[in-house]
């Protein structure tokens, strides 16, 4: 739910049931299946959906947006968190004990966001939600895809990574010293060739 | 034992009562450490706790051998370092006396009581300059005025320049420091200027101009720098950055300028600023090396800046080619470099612009280098032979023809004047900037033939580097052949070849040493100074690769300076340093000083020298590069201690006076209504007597988060945790990341293995992102970032092959990354510091206490007596080896006790520490390098 833009829901959207399917549009889908993203109808006139390069499709779901089969997003502009501070208790509620990755999408778009996400920290520490920050409609939209397009994809990529070239752990090793640089590693190669640490200061443990 | 002149007995007179507390800020160079010194002496006894705060290692070696010739011997003076454990410490506390601390265990240690608040008599705070209210000495002091109202505190400076941030800088640090009295003494000070005028110093001044190709060289570097300047600027048009000039380009602070205008968006700025950032420090180093380098090390170095910025990354990413290497003048610092060295006149096709780019280029100069071996071994002991088309040209450093001029006159005056009735010795001193430096000139010297003209004195010396030079360019080139995956059997015959040369080389060359017989007696100068070796083996060119790169430390010619030998007509050689130079001088009693660098500071020492000996001549030769940057640099710099204190002064005459602290007062009363409030329960609820506890990591210390924490009144607990940083109630835990820590540690992969721990051991584990104040609060990319410059790209685009990076995540979506790993985790988004301890406060209302006991334990395999903040340095080198992971790092820290005794130890041993393929892999990369693959053991 986003306050631009969408002037039919700002009033009506925290009161309104989330079960209840919309009139007119009835996509049937059944969520978590396919490589769509599932959009619930109250964001139908989000300018966010404009920035989720991904493919997507509306559908009856509890959640803004569901990007997998257990991981569901709420989104919320600190704009209208403003005004309506209880709607987004409301959607918490609402959204029961269901999916295991729960998030909630803050947009950024107030400079006094201090206090609202200090608030907010506290509630989804109690309700099992992750926040997670965007500051723009574009980086919201990379968040929601990369969530669907990471859903399948083994944590390799933050893992602890072994074996590499020699060079590449020498330098990495080397430059981990603070005020070595690249070209410091370079003369050091170039000069005694060998990892001889002995060779320089002995950096004590403890 | 230094002589207090009389401005510093009356500033000692000043700060001395121990009932008040003073900052006190000196000018440069006029004594700020005999003032400490004396001061401490004063308050050495048995009763007294005296801490000392902020003193770097040289300093505190430094004060701790003044204090033993002042007397100070029981209780003494004691440095306190993380090898002490705590035990230890309280019975050194005990004890009395006086204490250098690090701010960092002196906090954690009044925090666990271990030092009891009450019992400490002062504090003394070196660096005075360095506080702010986030700073470690801030938190100390609020620490101890909460428990001891009568402790002083002194701060001092001697860089007031470095006070300069906000709208009331001295306001600020008086406040942080809750200081009464604010004493400023600059150089213009009416009682410094009496003292120092009654005898003025004889200082001779001589400008020496540069030669053609280093005029050339230096404005081609002002020309990069300018336009790397402009290119940063115009890829940033929104920022205020017209602090960025040349002017400020000469000093060190100006990356700091750069920095702080560019910090708002640093995080988001894209590789390439980052890139212009770190190119505008290259320049300035090659400004500064072009100055004080050898010609043949000065084109070493410029061969490193090319062949670092042609390795790629294995990440592929923040690759991009420096663009000022692009342009014209850099072919200009090129070209000119490589003709102050040697020329080439070969026949051989285009072997003089292009060397560098081209592989052939390399290759030939592997040639070159294989029959520099040869001839050297076929001809023997004859004139040096050069590779045939090479004609070495060796500028030398315009400087040095003047230094022996000025030897010889100074020589020429002690041979006339030969009475010896005035005091001091006939040592010649001469300073310069940096230790490489100094060993240059001292070999300069030990070598130099003065019958020649001057330019070509130092030949033997110059040559003796080229050769070093051209060997060490053949290894170079070989290591970046092995990079491409080259023939690698090619190399290792050539390296045999190189081997069996050395061997016949090495026992001639110990010949030569031998019949070696100095002109004169030079102390002070790099240990193979003896004499003209020859160069062209491996084994011999390292240690002469070792200075003239710079890798010279500082003690060894420390050491030699004091060896036993006759301060008669000796030169000495030694680089600036500290006020530790007021004892240099104080021992040899020089008559004759030559600076040949300039330095503000070392002449202030100079006419306190001066002032303190009355009756010795002193004379002073001060020699200064005209028009370059480094006369430049010293007239600005003058000026800008100058400004410093002026505006100090200013606003010392119009800063309310501190009395007290209202906190302290407003504080208790605060607590007050909040334990009654009728929020909780009606007011009904029990008022717990425990105020709020927080369970800190000892490595968090370092940050400033712990500082605020406390300030918000919540009591910390510093413990040494395995998991987490912070623990907050029994169920949460927290794990801080900055900006650059949360990039680093998703790249190391290291936060995935925190956040694995922090799962298993709690059932809500926090990761903290915090953001900087006055920073941007946001993690968006720059996407405007300005296109290159060069215009030379348009020319060959199919040159260069824009190889297409492998998929690099952004940090956006490496987050989703670890929040779908670990469904649990939960991440705190915090705008600053303060924010966080807001937070903080929110989570632990109406939860339990956490207990400090379970939580070191958790995830503790043993327990290791890590104490007082381990060195997180060590930590991340040994995590960078191979074998080596987050979870045996502490295990192999508990171990051994440093990593040079870590590369000492057998391959047996290293595997019995990390295990039996892990220790072989470590094993392998310590000691066998590139060639480890191959799996030869020992």
């Amino acid at each position: 739910m986003s306050g631009t833009g969408e002037s039919s829901n700002v009033g009506a959207g925290p009161s309104r049931q989330p079960q209840k399917p919309p009139v007119k549009n009835p996509p049937v889908v059944t969520p978590g299946s396919g490589s769509n993203i599932i959009v619930n109808q109250r964001q139908r006139k989000n300018p966010l959906l404009e920035c989720i390069k991904h493919g997507r499709e509306f559908g009856d779901i509890v959640a803004d947006f569901q990007v997998g089969r257990t991981t569901g997003i709420l989104f919320l502009s600190l704009k209208y968190h403003r005004l309506h501070p209880e709607y987004i208790a409301q959607r918490i509620d609402g959204l029961g004990t269901s999916y295991n990755l729960r998030i909630l999408l803050i947009l950024c778009d107030i400079p006094e966001h201090q206090e609202a996400i200090r608030e907010l920290t506290k509630k989804c520490l109690i309700n099992n939600f992750t926040i997670i920050v965007a500051w723009s409609n574009d980086e919201a939209g990379l968040y929601i895809s990369s969530y669907k397009k990471l859903e399948h994809r083994p944590p390799t990529m933050i893992k602890e990574r072994v074996d590499k070239d020699y060079s590449s752990i020498f330098r990495s090793a080397l430059t981990s010293i603070s005020k070595v640089n690249k070209t410091d590693v370079e003369t050091l190669r170039s000069s005694i060739g060998v990892w001889s640490l002995s060779d320089l200061a002995g950096v004590p443990l403890l | 034992m230094s002589t207090l002149l009389p401005f510093h007995v009356s500033i000692t007179d000043k700060l001395c009562d121990p009932a008040n507390s003073d900052l006190l800020l000196l000018a440069h160079g006029l004594g700020l450490r005999r003032i400490v010194c004396k001061l401490l002496q004063i308050y050495h006894s048995s009763q007294s706790l005296v801490c000392l705060v902020n003193a770097s290692s040289e300093e505190e070696n430094g004060i701790g051998e003044e204090l033993n010739l002042l007397g100070c011997r029981s209780p003494g003076f004691t440095i306190i370092g993380f090898e002490i454990d705590k035990k230890a410490r309280q019975e050194l506390y005990r004890r009395g006396g006086i204490f250098s601390v690090t701010s960092q265990i002196l906090i954690v240690d009044m925090l666990q009581s271990t030092l009891p608040t009450e019992m400490i008599t002062g504090i003394m705070i070196l660096h005075a300059e360095r506080v702010s209210a986030l700073s470690q000495e801030a938190f100390i002091v609020r620490l101890l005025r909460e428990k001891n109202e009568v402790a002083f505190v002194k701060a001092l400076s001697d860089q007031p320049e470095y006070i300069t941030s906000g709208l009331a800088p001295l306001r600020n640090v008086v406040k942080e420091l809750r200081v009464q009295h604010v004493y400023i003494y600059p150089r213009f000070h009416d009682e410094v200027k009496q003292t120092l005028e009654k005898k003025r110093i004889d200082v001779i001044q001589l400008l020496q101009g540069l030669t053609e190709s280093m005029k050339e060289i230096h404005g081609a570097i002002i020309q990069c720098i300018n336009s790397t300047m402009s290119e940063l600027k115009r890829s940033h048009t929104n920022l205020d950055l017209d602090d960025l000039n040349v002017d400020n380009a000469y000093f060190r602070s100006f990356d700091a300028i750069v920095r702080r205008q560019l910090d708002p968006v640093w995080h988001k700025v894209g590789p390439r600023t980052k890139q212009l950032v770190a190119d505008l420090a290259t320049l300035r180093r090659l400004l500064t090396y072009l100055l004080a380098y050898n010609a043949v090390a000065f084109l070493g170095y410029l061969d490193t800046i090319q062949a670092a910025n042609s390795v790629t990354t294995a990440r592929g990413a923040a690759n991009y080619q420096s663009p000022w290497l692009l342009t014209d003048q850099a072919g200009t610092i090129f070209r000119e470099g490589k003709r102050r060295c040697y020329s080439l006149t070969t026949t051989k096709q285009v072997l003089d612009a292009q060397l560098d780019e081209d592989e052939e280029a390399w290759e030939a100069l592997d040639e070159i280098q294989s029959i520099v071996g040869g001839r050297i071994a076929g001809q023997g002991n004859k004139q040096p032979v050069w590779p045939k088309g090479l004609e070495p040209i060796l500028e030398e450093q315009p400087k040095w023809a003047r230094l022996v001029d000025i030897l010889n006159e100074i020589e020429e005056e002690i041979r006339s004047q030969q009475i010896s009735d005035t005091p001091g010795t006939n040592t010649i001193l001469v300073m310069t900037a940096t230790s490489q430096s100094a060993a240059t000139v001292s070999e300069y010297l030990s070598t130099c033939d003065r019958n020649l003209q001057p330019g070509e004195r130092g030949r033997v010396m110059m040559e003796r580097k080229l050769r070093g030079y051209l060997s060490w360019r053949a290894k170079l080139a070989e290591i970046q052949g092995s990079n491409k995956q080259n023939d690698r059997a090619d190399t290792n015959r050539h390296a045999q070849g190189t081997t069996a040369i050395s061997a016949a080389l090495l026992k001639k060359d110990q010949e030569k040493a031998k019949r070696a017989a100095s002109r004169r007696r030079v102390r002070g100068g790099a240990p193979d100074a003896s004499g003209p070796t020859r160069a062209g083996a491996t084994s011999a060119t390292a240690v002469e690769e070792e200075d003239f790169i710079g890798l010279l430390s500082c003690d060894q010619d420390f050491d030699m300076n004091y060896g036993l030998v006759q301060p008669e007509e000796t030169v000495i050689v030694r680089a600036y340093s500290d006020d530790s130079d007021d004892m240099m001088l104080m021992e040899l009693r020089p008559r004759f000083v030559v600076m040949f660098d300039p330095s503000l500071e070392f002449l202030r020492r100079m006419e306190v020298y001066r002032s303190s000996n009355p009756g010795l001549p002193l004379r002073i030769y001060f020699l200064m590069y005209e028009e370059c940057s480094e006369e430049h640099k010293y007239l600005l710099g003058l000026r800008r201690e100058k400004n410093a204190f002026t505006r100090l002064i200013e606003e010392h005459a119009k800063m309310p006076i501190y009395l007290g602290d209202a906190r302290t007062e407003s504080a208790s009363s605060d607590v007050m209504i909040k334990t009654i409030s009728t929020r909780f329960a009606g007011g009904k609820r029990e008022i717990s007597q425990v105020p709020s506890r927080v369970i800190v990591d000892m490595r968090e210390f370092r940050s400033s988060l712990p500082s605020i924490l406390h300030a918000s009144k919540l009591q910390l607990i510093p413990t040494t945790l395995t998991v987490a940083d912070y623990v907050l109630t029994p169920d949460i835990c927290v794990e801080r990341k900055s900006i650059p820590d949360l990039v680093s540690s998703f790249n190391s992969g290291r936060l995935y293995t925190q956040c694995e721990l922090m799962s298993v051991h709690y059932k809500h584990p926090l990761l903290l992102i915090e953001f900087e104040e006055h920073k941007s609060f946001s993690l968006e990319v720059h996407v405007t970032e300005a296109r290159p410059y060069a215009k030379g790209k348009g020319k060959f685009p199919s040159k260069v092959p824009t190889n297409v990076p492998e998929y690099i995540p952004t940090l956006q979506e490496k987050i989703v990354m670890l929040t779908l790993a670990f469904p649990r985790l939960r991440i705190i988004w915090s705008s600053s510091a303060h924010a966080t301890a807001e937070i903080f406060n929110d989570l632990k209302l109406n939860n339990p206490e956490p207990d400090p006991e379970r939580a070191v334990l958790l995830g503790a395999e043993e327990n290791l007596e890590v104490d007082g903040g381990a060195n997180a340095v060590a930590e991340e080198l040994l995590r960078s080896l191979p074998g080596i992971t987050e979870k045996n790092v502490k295990h192999v820290m508990g171990k051994v006790p440093s990593i040079k005794e870590f590369c000492q130890l057998e391959l047996a041993q290293v595997q019995e520490v990390i295990g039996v393929n892990p220790g072989k892999s470590c094993y392998d990369f310590m000691h066998h390098g590139d060639r480890g693959g191959t799996g030869s053991t020992p």
